[in-house]
């Protein structure tokens, strides 16, 4: 119903809609900034654009809206993404006017930058061409190097955001390097025309080098070991809600890339049982193990949260890759899932230290002693947060991992024992990972804190955190509350 | 819905206790023994069948289900898992009340501690979906790892971080086993069925190489949580650092956790794979056995040793189960009951011993019974109780235990393993009398100052009261018990 409501205002443009109303939002808030200085109207004018742009996206979701205009393809993968995507937009902006951290002067440049990544990001989980997605990819990039410069007092900052540009320039041109050499050998750059094309085709030298150079560059974005180095200065130099924005969106816009291109693309080459397939497969399996164990063995090191829990990303982008090794329906239902319920718990998270930062708490998890008598909601959301990523049950991230981890022993009554090694890994490095959620826990439970002074923080930092806790918990047990979508999702890939 | 009434109510009661902060702090305690009271009234009821026959009682509902899986809110109790329900819902109960005696910082948290254990552990017994099984696994493990680093000893941060990481890995290659059984049990392309039935219905088509592999994968999880040797290690440190209601409950119902899994599901489910692996797991309760008990020798502080002695004891259990036999595992399962009720007084009188005295080391310690005659009293009905007094319910334990490995020993010819057992019985009646002999007997000690010391408290007696008299009742009529566990382990023996 109210999806042809929907569809009746935007006509052919429906499945542009979401990205329409980010692109007005983006495009309008530097004007909207110079009317006046008071910056919560801008924030209060982005917030209710993100929140239209989120129920129009949930209506077609639901409704199971698929359409196309200009090779823009709109179907239940792209909704499905598109939510998370609004879902992050929506949480950052809900607590940047109350952040001390991000700069108010510049409120329409900031929230402009933010939907502007968000648009590119929309962009690309709807796009199924290689340059279409370069582009997107580019306009998430570019508006990220700015979002984390922007914290202009902090010198870190700064050097971050130098670090952040030149390293994704370079992975820039090698994905552009791969892309070119693919097109050079199928002519197109179409991803299902490629796959096509490759599916009769010998495979030479070049489409390795092709596809390594694509895997690299985009690697790069997700902070897939070996290529994460970026990923800590950046997460601790920049302000914790664009922080929080880099590692549960725009990291997921990278999955997704990976979803889109390779798994669209082997899975036809499966089929025609082509050697690079199975190859490619265990790169990305041996990629995954590495970035999964090297985020959680690091990790341990940290004393910074915020290097920590940019570690303990990492390591949960590696979880996610297990699915690109795997390429089955499954697999992909279970990596959307777990990205949904990584969004909540790394942002609660991310929330949280961002909050304390608001509070004058320091960024050290020593700081952090004795927070459950100082603010005990939100040590207990923390430490939820935080047993949720380790993946106890009955959070979410324990049920995520559970589909995860299983699709990676096969298919039902097919455990066909190929992965069967990496399952093994990644239960391996849960087990590891406790060990560092578990000292934040016991900074905050056990050890005792120099004061005992209650904590006040931000109103929209609460409500963020609620929200962030209330889908740990109801993912956790009633996950087909959007498990069906994700499932449904694999066939969006394909249309 | 009286089983899903029997997670409820405590975790109301753990919810509600928690709420009990500030100034409403001392209600706490009592919110928690009335919740665990009314707990224990409904496992009673239930065992006795006021709610018909239990073994009717089970409730499923659809949880989770899409292509890959159906996992199940599934709930069921059996001639298994009664006792062990019963069991919790007693100790619970009790521990609360030995504990009113005691005051601590923050008394709104320990309790709710308890409660939350308790839904936990009953989860565990009823659970009849191996999703919602592994779930209740875990939720069993947080509280403990509070309790120990809350309000512990002083040892008590390395103690809980030892425990909670031991076991944590040890659940995690128990999921691998439980995504495996899963997987193994339903043709290609169907949904997984979580569900124990389903599980057990599919997997025998299997070929027994990937199910001895899947046994072992889970016999290494439950085995970790019995604790055997070689992975006993976090049980003595997680016991001596844990406060006595902790302890209890630990030893008491959550080491139970471990055999009642091997039972329920690697035997039950895995028969051929049990076969496969009998000699090995006899070998490891062998060795369990004996270097439990031989470690209890070398022990001065003395809930150290009765950690050592639940090593030794649940080595016992497994010693049952190894030999797949009728009596073998009715009398394992028995074991398991009985040194729950044993155990839960050993530390009860352990723990009093560190406040009441000031020190648990047995060389400074002496001539207690001169003193204090109550606790010694208990004491030496908890000891005579574990080193298997006849007319005890500890007797019924162990005896059984052994006439059925004795004939297993005769089946299979190796009449020299019968020294492991009179090796195994010599030493545990030695180290519980030795340690009797120099803590509560003799010239009364100088070495620590002993005029604080002073005798059980109302509500301690009142706890030990009640458990003397059902080691003593089980003792004399292990019936009461056995009648529950033979007709689960006649059904068993039809499918071993």
């Amino acid at each position: 119903m109210v999806a042809e409501i929907i569809e009746s205002i935007f006509g052919d443009l429906t499945p542009l809609a979401t990205m329409i109303i980010i692109g007005i939002a983006a495009l309008a808030l530097p004007g909207i900034q110079m009317f006046g200085k008071r910056h919560t109207a801008t924030w209060a004018f982005t917030l209710i654009m993100v929140l239209v742009a989120m129920i129009i996206d949930m209506c077609l979701l639901v409704d199971g809206y698929a359409g196309e205009y200009m090779g823009v393809r709109f179907t239940g993968y792209s909704s499905l993404l598109g939510l998370l995507f609004l879902i992050v937009l929506f949480m950052t902006i809900l607590v940047s006017n109350s952040s001390v951290e991000t700069t108010r002067n510049h409120a329409g440049a900031y929230y402009s930058l933010l939907c502007g990544a968000s648009l590119g990001m929309l962009f690309v989980a709807s796009s199924t061409n290689l340059l279409t997605i370069f582009v997107g990819v580019e306009l998430t990039s570019i508006s990220s190097y700015a979002l984390v410069a922007l914290k202009r007092k902090d010198g870190r900052a700064s050097e971050a955001a130098v670090k952040y540009a030149i390293i994704g320039g370079m992975s820039t041109a090698l994905t552009l390097y791969g892309i070119s050499m693919l097109y050079g050998i199928t002519g197109s750059v179409d991803i299902a025309e490629i796959a096509a094309f490759l599916a009769g085709y010998d495979v030479t030298w070049m489409v390795g080098i092709a596809f390594i150079c694509m895997i690299a560059g985009y690697g790069f974005k997700i902070a897939a070991v070996p290529f994460h180095m970026w990923a800590p200065d950046v997460y601790e130099g920049a302000a914790t809600p664009v922080s929080m924005f880099l590692a549960t969106g725009s990291k997921k816009m990278g999955l997704s890339v990976f979803i889109q291109v390779f798994m669209v693309m082997l899975i036809a080459l499966t089929v025609s049982e082509n050697v690079l397939a199975e190859a490619t497969q265990y790169l990305f399996a041996i990629i995954a193990a590495f970035t999964m164990t090297v985020g959680n063995v690091v990790a341990i090191a940290q004393t910074n949260i915020k290097r920590m829990l940019a570690y303990s990303s990492i390591a949960q982008a590696g979880y996610i890759m297990i699915i690109l090794a795997v390429m089955t329906p499954q697999a992909e239902a279970a990596g959307v899932f777990h990205m949904f319920t990584h969004v909540f718990m790394k942002g609660g998270a991310f929330l949280i230290v961002g909050a304390l930062i608001c509070a004058g708490l320091g960024e050290k998890i020593s700081d952090y002693k004795g927070l459950a008598k100082r603010a005990p909601f939100l040590a207990a959301a923390m430490m939820l947060f935080l047993f949720s990523l380790a993946g106890i049950p009955p959070l979410a991230g324990f049920t995520s991992k559970f589909f995860l981890f299983a699709s990676a022993i096969g298919e039902p009554g097919a455990a066909n024992g190929t992965w069967v090694w990496l399952a093994f890994v990644a239960i391996l490095n849960s087990a590891i990972s406790l060990y560092y959620y578990a000292r934040v826990v016991k900074a905050m439970y056990i050890e005792k804190g120099a004061t005992t002074e209650k904590i006040k923080i931000p109103k929209p930092f609460l409500a963020a955190i609620l929200i962030c806790l209330v889908f740990v918990i109801v993912l956790g047990v009633y996950p087909d509350l959007i498990f069906g979508y994700c499932e449904a999702s694999f066939a969006g890939l394909f249309i | 819905m009286i089983l899903s009434a029997l997670i409820i109510v405590p975790l109301i009661g753990a919810i509600l206790s928690l709420l009990m902060g500030g100034s409403r702090e001392k209600l706490a305690k009592y919110v928690a023994i009335a919740f665990s009271a009314i707990t224990l009234v409904m496992a009673v009821l239930l065992t006795f069948g006021m709610f018909g026959d239990f073994a009717d009682l089970s409730e499923s509902f659809v949880w989770i289900s899409n292509d890959a899986f159906v996992i199940n809110y599934a709930l069921a109790v059996d001639g298994l898992s009664i006792l062990m329900v019963f069991l919790t819902a007693l100790l619970v109960l009790l521990v609360n009340i030995f504990s009113l005696d005691e005051h601590r910082e923050n008394n709104n948290y320990f309790y709710a501690l308890i409660m939350a254990m308790e839904v936990g552990l009953l989860g565990v017994y009823m659970a009849a979906d191996y999703f919602l099984f592994y779930i209740m696994w875990e939720v069993t493990l947080i509280p403990m790892y509070f309790m120990i680093s809350w309000y512990g000893g002083p040892r008590r941060h390395y103690s809980a971080i030892k425990f909670f990481i031991y076991t944590h890995v040890a659940s995690l290659v128990m999921l691998i086993g439980i995504f495996a059984m899963g997987y193994m049990s339903v043709a290609p392309g169907e949904a997984v069925d979580m569900s124990f039935e389903a599980v057990k219905a599919g997997i025998g088509s299997a070929s027994l190489g990937l199910q001895s592999l899947v046994f072992a994968l889970l016999f290494f999880g439950f085995m970790v949580k019995m604790p055997s040797v070689p992975f006993h290690t976090w049980l003595p440190d997680a016991h001596t650092e844990a406060p006595t209601e902790g302890s209890v409950l630990l030893a008491g119902v959550m080491l139970k956790m471990g055999s009642y899994g091997i039972i329920r599901i690697c035997v039950e489910a895995l028969p051929d794979a049990a076969a496969y692996w009998q000699w090995v797991i006899i070998a490891i309760a062998i060795i369990s056995i004996i270097y439990g008990a031989y470690g209890c020798i070398a022990q001065t502080d003395l809930k150290k040793m009765v950690a050592f002695s639940s090593i030794s004891h649940m080595g016992m259990v497994m010693l049952g189960i190894g030999c797949l036999s009728d009596a073998g595992i009715t009398f394992a399962v028995f074991q398991m009951f009985a040194h729950g009720l044993i155990t839960a007084m050993l530390f009860m009188v352990c723990g009093m011993t560190g406040h009441k005295v000031g020190t648990r080391e047995i060389p400074l310690l002496g001539g207690l019974a001169g003193r204090m005659p109550v606790y010694a009293t208990f004491m030496m009905i908890a000891f005579m109780a574990s080193l298997g007094l006849p007319g005890l319910v500890g007797f019924w334990g162990e005896f059984p235990v052994i006439m059925a490995f004795y004939e297993f020993i005769l089946a299979n010819d190796v009449l020299w393993m019968l020294l492991f057992c009179m090796l195994s019985l010599m030493l545990t009646a030695g180290y519980y009398l030795w340690a009797m002999q120099r803590t509560l007997f003799g010239p009364e000690t100088t070495k620590i100052d002993l005029s604080k010391a002073h005798d059980v408290g109302h509500f301690e007696f009142a706890a030990l009261l009640i458990l003397s008299i059902l080691v003593a009742f089980f003792g004399v009529w292990p019936d009461a018990a056995l009648q529950f566990i033979e007709p689960y382990t006649d059904l068993l023996m039809g499918v071993i």
